[in-house]
């Protein structure tokens, strides 16, 4: 199986006290999974179940404790792979100072995009996520959907081939989450993929094909997402939150 | 992986990005407006030198006290002064006694004084916030998922708020120099090295500035630590000065080993200022600092080593930085 990425028993913990010299806090717990090349992908979780950690650590935000990871089939410390990622985030604090356009660019640019490519791409963005008449305006004047799907433009500026969406439907209106949907929809045509880490379960249930569930740092379940659906003693399929449920309550030992 | 091509390309992009940061946060124009007015002043100088007269091969200097040198009155050579206005007539006070000496005794004012302490430490104020805003998480995040070595990122910032007061700087001097210039007839292209001298003490202080940036992420200790650091070095350099050229007795082998040493580690911003002085010639018509007079009668001024020692500081200060911020976890 070609992988998107791969985690190999990942253990990541927080520093706290001085220098780092307290117990620390574990976010992960040797967590061993496989993300597949081709396709969409929910992670999901309680709170503080280490989700976004995991994110972090595939994108070089922080550095596992222990444990390898594989992005894009090279090494955590070749940031070339990033160049073929888009990452959108629930809390974007974008500058600003600069205009949506500007902030394509800027994005565009520092992700490789060559300069005579900018214009054309950061238009055709903007008019996708529906931001086109506003390209010259501050992002100071955008409302949180709009930064959002600001957000979601400067994800796909360097045409990636995995998309990484950490609560994205967070601030979106109803067209903003139609057209994250199509977009998904059309990662999954191109056989691209897409990591999606989300509470929101029936869009989960609508676009992904296989689940990964962590709870308190621990992996609890990996595997198709109608596998999961099926997993109750009959056999017949339910609503994920209904599965969720005792997955979530399960008590994890560390 | 170091990627050479991409590292460049982030810096450049950085330095854009923190040139329209500048502009946004209206801190270009306020500090255009400040060259403005200097220009304006200067564009309204005159300079009255009734002495003026080809100089007397054993001229007396103007910084002795009138009288203090007999030869005035037994010889006969002429040590009046000038007098110069500022502001089309505002500010009036006295200056040497030829014009040439008066323009570069108010340059060596306003730029190796002035300039180089307010001026560097207001720039110093005003920037201090840009690298912990730059740092914040929610604002870095997507950055750092861009294929960018991080170092990178932050050389970039660092960069263009260094290019952005090198930009002010060469204004500044620009307009300054050009209003004396036409209103006094002196055109001495030796006030250019103003230049190199602000942006030289501006981009050693705001590397400690970055490093006390990501290591804090807070601009209050930015600021204030940056200016307490400036404090430390500026007396740490005129306390070196004043032991070696005054003699001063008493002192432990071990006290004078801990002063050289903070002296020749630490940034020198008195020296900075001095190497200014010897360019402009000061030292024949204006009082020099007693302690730069001291070391240089002792041969223990070396501009070019204090200026270049500075500048590794600064290197050692911003891989210090990169070093913390690649490795920092957001």
């Amino acid at each position: 199986m070609i992988a998107a990425a791969v985690f190999d028993q990942v253990v990541k913990t927080y520093p706290t006290g001085f220098l780092g010299r307290g117990p620390g806090v574990p976010a992960l717990r040797g967590v061993s999974l496989t993300v597949p090349a081709g396709g969409a992908f929910a992670l999901l979780g309680p709170n503080r179940a280490g989700k976004t950690t995991l994110v972090k650590l595939l994108l070089s935000l922080a550095e596992p404790t222990s444990g390898s990871i594989t992005r894009l089939s090279g090494p955590l410390g070749d940031r070339r792979t990033l160049g073929r990622i888009g990452y959108m985030h629930e809390n974007h604090a974008f500058p600003r100072y600069l205009s949506a356009g500007e902030l394509l660019a800027f994005y565009g640019g520092l992700s490789g995009v060559p300069s005579a490519q900018l214009p054309a791409k950061v238009e055709s963005l903007l008019t996708r996520v529906g931001l086109a008449d506003r390209k010259s305006e501050p992002i100071a004047r955008f409302s949180k959907g709009m930064v959002q799907r600001l957000g979601l433009a400067q994800a796909l500026i360097n045409d990636p081939d995995l998309l990484i969406l950490d609560e994205p439907t967070e601030g979106l209106d109803l067209n903003g989450r139609l057209l994250l949907r199509q977009i998904v929809r059309e990662f999954k045509a191109a056989k691209k993929t897409v990591l999606l880490v989300s509470h929101v379960l029936p869009e989960v249930e609508e676009l992904c094909d296989t689940v990964a569930v962590l709870v308190a740092g621990k992996l609890v379940h990996n595997g198709p997402l109608d596998v999961l659906l099926r997993s109750g003693p009959t056999g017949e399929k339910r609503s994920l939150e209904t599965v969720l449920k005792p997955l979530y309550e399960r008590e994890v030992t560390p | 992986m170091t990627d050479i091509p991409s590292a460049i390309r982030t810096v450049r992009w950085m330095v854009r990005d923190t040139f329209r940061q500048s502009l946004a946060s209206k801190l270009f124009w306020v500090m255009l407006s400040i060259t403005a007015l200097c220009t304006v002043f200067c564009l309204g100088m005159t300079v009255d030198t009734p002495g003026e007269r080809p100089r007397h091969p054993d001229e007396i200097k103007d910084r002795l006290p009138a009288g203090f040198d007999p030869r005035a009155e037994d010889e006969g050579i002429p040590e009046s002064g000038g007098t110069m206005s500022l502001g089309f007539g505002l500010f009036e006070f006295k200056v040497p006694k030829f014009k040439t000496d008066a323009v570069r005794f108010f340059q060596v004012w306003l730029a190796g004084i002035l300039a180089d302490t307010i001026g560097v430490l207001l720039a110093l104020l005003w920037t201090a916030g840009f690298l912990p805003t730059f740092l914040e998480p929610a604002a870095i995040t997507v950055l750092l998922a861009k294929p960018a070595p991080r170092w990178s990122l932050l050389v970039g910032k660092y960069l263009g708020v260094v290019l952005f007061v090198a930009l002010h700087a060469t204004l500044f001097v620009a307009g300054t120099w050009l209003a004396t210039g036409i209103s006094t007839g002196v055109w001495d292209g030796a006030y250019w090295l103003a230049v190199p001298l602000l942006v030289v003490s501006f981009a050693v202080f705001y590397a400690f500035s970055a490093f006390l940036a990501v290591v804090s992420r807070s601009t209050v200790v930015a600021i204030f630590g940056t200016l307490l650091f400036w404090l430390l070095c500026w007396s740490m350099n005129v306390t070196r000065h004043h032991i070696v050229g005054t003699d001063v007795q008493g002192l432990t082998a071990t006290s004078s080993f801990l002063v050289e040493s903070g002296y020749w580690v630490l940034p020198k911003p008195f020296d900075m200022s001095g190497l200014f002085f010897e360019v402009m010639h000061a030292g024949d018509y204006a009082m020099l600092h007693e302690e730069l007079a001291a070391v240089k009668a002792k041969n223990a001024f070396h501009p070019g080593t204090s200026i270049l020692t500075s500048l590794l500081f600064a290197v050692v200060m911003l891989s210090l930085a990169a070093y913390e911020f690649r490795k920092t976890d957001y």
